[in-house]
């Protein structure tokens, strides 16, 4: 009978820290983001030098060209893939490590 | 005419102890899962937040009886819980006698289940037909050992029974062997009157979505579980009161008065730890088959055991 | 005799919304006083149509689109996809890529069955071993994060090698990973060798060798039932040619629940060796072919091929047909849950309902994966319309 196993466990966990965190109701709880994590876009609008081929990559059509032959970024549509990051000869494409991204406002969602 | 004022009084102080006692158990079994868990005035949340859905009750349902259910569940748990505690608070016997308490809570959760096989879904009708299977598993041994007690101390009022602790100095279950058997003979068959893991199969999640109680939303989910919170809180009063009496150790000022119900209800919620919250979080659940099978082989033959053991005198 | 003229069977729906299946699958379960007599399967709930959808874009497009069909086993599906498209373009990815995509490929298998036994203890109602397991689970994602930067859908290939390389301190922070995990499948091991686990376990759902053949069953629903395939082993493929000693084919004959799961624990300790060795073998080299992906693409000229590999729920099939202009013309996904879901119906007859929960879990069904084609089959489409009007007029008549 292993029920002593799961016992001792149980009684253990119960007066040692737990180990989720709590995130939001507690203010500044946060587990650290890893460097390579693929959050929202950040797009250095100086080194673009508009090549548009980081629309010809982007499987879900989250990229729109601009008027003034730059490109605008639809972050409700972006799947986070790092493909346009990958592609631009300039780097003028980063995936930062913003992941929380929820706005009331629809203007928030268009990185130019 | 005292004691019913008295018995009135305690069922707002049954209300807010039941549901403490679940919020208590809900935050040590999170505990035990190394999770932070929800707080522990959470189901008086719950309780508010259901009160102000939407009432729904399904077509295929016989509304009367659909409806009614709840309320007389709730209703008769919280009478079956005040009655011991109102007999604490009198010193002296109030209406009714263990009998009846044991009648409130078994009428408490059969009522439940009527009401969630009345709803016409399936799953509710197999619900009820385990909770029956399970009733005729589990009623029998509680109720004998209860015969052997009441045999020992020739009385079956609740009171009598305390008081004779309360008389001698001593804890009822450490007394005789027969009452050792009788007292762990129905600290098992908590466990299955309580409906909780390893034997509440007729309420599975997995399985039947909840049995009973799946049609349920709204105010009448709200009754459902104080009922549930009311029997769980019940059960456990009436094992600590004639098994484990506390205040009885110590004598002089601790056994009557307030510090007695601060120690009584302590000495409760203890044995709700270990009876309800520890099982459901060390064990996996049992198929009806084999649950049933456990309930005839062990408790049984060891209430019959308490019996035949209390008639010898030993 | 008397019994079943008694007993009018029940007709139960498993619906697609349950808190026993994670995901959406439809159960028609005909019972008879507690046994089951009959079982319906129901497939189509998550159709997205991907199929379609490859077939108007191009090929790197098509890459990130098929990594979505299933959020546990991405990894395989965009393997399988980019082998098939360096076989038709003659494209050889170097060595250090192989092994990074083995790397990541077996770290995915074991998230896919850590995640699997936690729900299958969450079927029998064991809340504390579906937390524990779970919590185990958490440092594998944590290495996703690491090396790839996101949890599930890893991106990890690209067409020619793949995309992210491995520095120093993360080998060490995945031998260090490895070492806990080690404890805890130990430990979870043990747990699920408890008297009420196995009460619950042993002796549900089983589908006998012959029935397993039949059906083709793949995966370790068939390993459990002693039918030996692995395509590891049988047709290796990334860098699995090389590691063939370092990791076994693991089988059990007692075909129900909790021989499947004992594989899957098994299954665990295998792929701990299997990346341990790969972290020891890593070749230097680059990991990539250095040339864009745009030209790439423009290299790979028409044709079709298909290619396998071994998901962590069995054997998964790519047929790929390109055009020759950076696009698809057919591609077909076969997943390893169709053959596994037929294979639930004679795992059911003569068990309970309390084995429906465990039996469903024990396959892994993954649904997600499954809606690729239209699996209601075409004879039996019409009986199905009927039967669920007759289940409608007969409750509306109540």
């Amino acid at each position: 009978m292993k029920l002593g196993n799961m016992l001792r466990d149980a009684l253990r966990a119960l007066f040692r820290k737990p180990v989720t965190v709590q995130y939001i109701t507690k203010a500044g709880e946060m587990v650290p983001v890893p460097e390579r994590y693929r959050g929202k876009i950040v797009y250095d609008k100086e080194a673009c030098i508009g090549c548009l081929l980081c629309i010809r990559t982007c499987p879900s059509g989250a990229i729109t060209a601009t008027e003034e032959k730059k490109v605008a970024f639809n972050i409700s549509r972006c799947i986070f893939c790092g493909q346009c990051a990958e592609i631009c000869p300039k780097e003028a494409i980063k995936l930062g490590s913003d992941f929380e991204m929820i706005t009331h406002e629809k203007e928030e969602l268009f990185v130019q | 005419m005292n004691t019913i004022a008295i018995l009135l009084a305690m069922v707002p102080v049954v209300f807010f102890i039941s549901l403490l006692f679940e919020g208590i158990d809900r935050k040590i079994h999170a505990r035990m899962q190394k999770r932070i868990g929800p707080p522990i005035i959470q189901p008086f949340y719950d309780f508010i937040k259901l009160f102000n859905k939407e009432r729904i009750v399904p077509v295929t349902a016989s509304s009367g009886i659909f409806t009614a259910t709840p309320i007389i569940a709730a209703a008769a748990a919280i009478l079956g819980a005040s009655i011991p505690l109102a007999s604490l608070t009198a010193e002296t016997s109030v209406v009714g006698d263990l009998i009846l308490i044991l009648y409130l809570l078994a009428m408490s959760s059969v009522m439940v289940m009527v009401g969630g096989s009345s709803s016409g879904n399936p799953y509710g009708a197999i619900g009820f037909s385990r909770k029956m299977t399970m009733l005729i598993a589990y009623e029998m041994p509680m109720l004998i050992s209860i015969v052997s007690v009441s045999l020992n101390c020739f009385s079956l009022a609740y009171y009598d029974i305390v008081s004779t602790q309360i008389r001698t100095k001593s804890l009822l279950a450490f007394t005789r062997p027969s009452m050792a058997v009788a007292a762990i003979t129905f600290l098992l068959c908590i466990p299955a009157t309580a409906d909780v893991v390893p034997f509440d199969i007729s309420e599975a999640k997995t399985e039947i979505i909840h049995g009973p109680l799946v049609e349920y939303g709204g105010p009448y989910l709200a009754l459902v579980k104080l009922a549930k919170a009311a029997s769980n809180f019940a059960l456990t009063f009436l094992a600590m009161g004639l098994f484990f009496h506390l205040p009885a150790l110590l004598g002089g000022y601790a056994s009557v008065g307030l510090g007695a119900i601060c120690l009584c209800l302590v000495t409760t919620l203890i044995l709700l730890l270990l009876t309800i919250t520890v099982p459901r979080t060390i064990f996996a659940r049992l198929k009806i088959g084999q649950a049933f099978k456990f309930y005839w082989l062990i408790p049984l033959a060891s209430s019959i055991m308490a019996v035949v053991l209390s008639i010898l005198e030993l | 005799m008397v019994d079943k003229m008694d007993y009018t069977p029940l007709r139960i729906p498993l619906g697609p919304v349950h808190p026993a299946l994670k995901e959406p699958i439809s159960f028609r379960v005909t019972v008879r006083k507690e046994e089951i007599v009959d079982v319906d399967v129901q497939l189509g709930h998550v159709h997205r149509g991907i199929e379609s959808l490859a077939e108007s874009r191009n090929l790197i497009q098509t890459l990130y689109l098929v990594e979505r069909i299933c959020g546990i086993c991405s990894h395989s599906h965009t393997t399988c996809f980019t082998q098939a498209l360096e076989e038709i373009g003659g494209i050889k990815p170097s060595w250090r890529a192989l092994y990074l995509r083995t790397l990541i490929f077996e770290l995915e298998r074991m998230h896919s069955h850590l995640f699997l036994l936690g729900i299958m203890a969450y079927e029998i109602g064991f809340d504390t071993l579906f937390m524990f397991t779970w919590h185990a689970r958490e440092n594998v994602l944590d290495l996703f994060e690491e090396i790839t930067g996101n949890r599930i859908h890893h991106s990890m290939n690209t067409i020619g090698g793949v995309r992210w390389d491995l520095s120093l301190h993360m080998v060490e922070k995945i031998n260090d990973s490895l070492k806990e995990m080690e404890k805890s499948i130990k430990y979870i091991e043990e747990v699920f060798q408890d008297k009420t686990v196995e009460e619950r376990l042993c002796g549900v759902g089983v589908l006998g060798y012959n029935e397993a053949r039949e059906l083709c069953v793949v995966g370790p629903t068939a390993r459990g039932s002693g039918v030996s395939m692995d395509i590891r082993r049988d047709y290796p493929y990334a860098a699995y040619s090389e590691l063939k000693e370092s990791f076994s084919v693991v089988l059990r004959n007692s075909a129900d629940a909790c021989a499947r799961t004992e594989v899957r624990i098994f299954e665990l300790f295998e792929s701990i060796n299997i990346i341990r060795t790969i972290l020891d073998k890593l070749p230097n080299g680059a990991i990539s072919t250095g040339i864009s992906v745009l030209k790439l693409m423009s290299k790979i000229p028409e044709g079709e091929t298909v290619s396998i590999v071994e998901a962590p729920r069995g054997e998964l099939l790519y047929f790929v047909k390109t055009n020759g202009k950076e696009g698809l013309l057919r591609l077909k996904v076969r997943t390893p849950t169709i053959p596994n879901v037929l294979g639930l119906k004679p795992m059911l007859i003569g068990c309970e309902i309390a084995d429906i929960p465990v039996t469903a879990a024990s396959i892994d069904p993954c649904m997600a994966c499954a809606n690729r084609i239209t699996v209601i089959n075409q004879d039996k489409g019409e009986a199905r319309v009927i039967n669920w009007e007759n289940l409608r007029r007969r409750g509306k008549k109540q």
